[in-house]
């Protein structure tokens, strides 16, 4: 047998022959006793192998290796190693959290200064002078006096010579 | 989404998307087979786990290329096979070839055998077949294994074969010849000597 021959068993048996080629092969091999225990060593081997593929387990646990892996990943890709997908939750955390506590920080600053603003009736009864801006349309002022009993009236600068919007008090008892 | 429940192809799509986590799940299964396959090229232990590992960041690198033609395990297989023939061709150039490696690789010792007549594994155990098999492999040199491997263990056909390896159809199927017959012997002499 020529070594072009060992090859065409071989191919023969791998079914990489055409079909008629084959049919001319697998006719020798039948016929010459050589070409036939040729092809029997080559499938028993063949059916060896196929036997018992490599089965190796990789000799390092889960997390060492994948860390490995990981470590790797990102330090080639830094800045594009991207992350998990965030969940609904999530972005909810990420976004409503921080403008709640804006809000609340604001809300609370507004009551601590509303707090230091006493209504004027409070002022009033505790017989504090209070002054208020009043009728803002016709740019009037009113200072009322519990204590002493007065309440005086300015109205603001107006044209000349008019007498309603002159700013001279008034005295009202 | 659980991972541990989700098929490959959905642990894929999200991996394209920038999920770890679902990349990690694919490493955990098919790690071990990955791992093997660049052992028995390699026949290297440290050597397998670093390629497998290069493997798998590479196939991270290149998710977007995978179109899904093939199962996940293939294509990755795919890698870590390509990334072994590197580094096998990187030791080749550092080695100093002997006088019967210089013949296999012409592929004349092969024509000199007696053919094995008997099975020499029939009646083995499973686990002493694969010792037997995996101790024969390792007396091949690293390109006559190479061909084997991807031609039993990977299916490959001959073009297939010599289109990964880069070499001709006539050398594969040389090397092919070469491997089987010398790994008949060896089990022979093995069944022999046990």
């Amino acid at each position: 047998m020529n070594p072009e021959e060992q090859l065409k068993v071989q191919a023969l048996l791998d079914g990489e022959l055409p079909e008629r080629e084959a049919r001319e092969i697998l006719s020798w091999t039948q016929r010459d006793s050589a070409a036939a225990g040729l092809l029997a060593e080559l499938k028993n081997t063949r059916q060896a192998l196929a036997q018992s593929g490599p089965r190796a387990g990789l000799p390092e646990s889960r997390e060492f290796f994948w860390s490995k892996i990981e470590r790797e990943i990102q330090r080639l890709e830094p800045q594009v190693t991207p992350r998990p997908k965030a969940s609904l939750a999530a972005v909810l955390r990420r976004w409503f959290l921080p403008a709640a506590a804006v809000g609340l920080a604001i809300a609370g600053v507004a009551a601590y200064f509303h707090g230091r603003t006493a209504p004027v009736e409070a002022l009033m009864d505790a017989g504090a002078p209070v002054v208020e801006t009043m009728l803002a349309d016709a740019d009037a002022t009113i200072y009322r006096d519990v204590r002493e009993g007065t309440t005086l009236v300015w109205f603001s600068p107006a044209a000349a010579g008019d007498p309603v919007r002159n700013p001279k008090p008034n005295a009202v008892n | 989404m659980n991972h541990s429940s989700a098929d490959d192809e959905a642990l894929v799509k999200a991996a394209r998307q920038g999920d770890l986590a679902a990349f990690e799940e694919l490493v955990f299964r098919h790690r071990d087979s990955l791992y093997a396959r660049a052992l028995s090229l390699t026949r290297h232990e440290q050597d397998a786990v670093d390629l497998s590992q290069e493997a798998w960041v590479k196939g991270w690198q290149r998710l977007a290329q995978f179109q899904g033609e093939s199962r996940f395990a293939t294509w990755m297989t795919r890698i870590v096979i390509n990334l072994c023939l590197d580094h096998l061709r990187r030791q080749k150039r550092h080695r100093t070839d002997s006088i019967e490696e210089l013949e296999e690789e012409r592929g004349g010792v092969e024509r000199h055998m007696p053919v094995v007549n008997l099975n020499p594994t029939a009646g083995l155990e499973r686990a002493e077949l694969r010792k037997k098999i995996d101790a024969a492999l390792g007396q091949l040199t690293p390109e006559h294994r190479t061909v084997l491997v991807l031609h039993e263990f990977e299916d490959m056909d001959y073009k297939a074969i010599a289109k990964t390896v880069g070499c001709s159809l006539g050398t594969v199927m040389s090397r092919l010849y070469y491997a089987r017959r010398k790994m008949a012997a060896l089990l022979a002499s093995a069944r022999e000597e046990s």
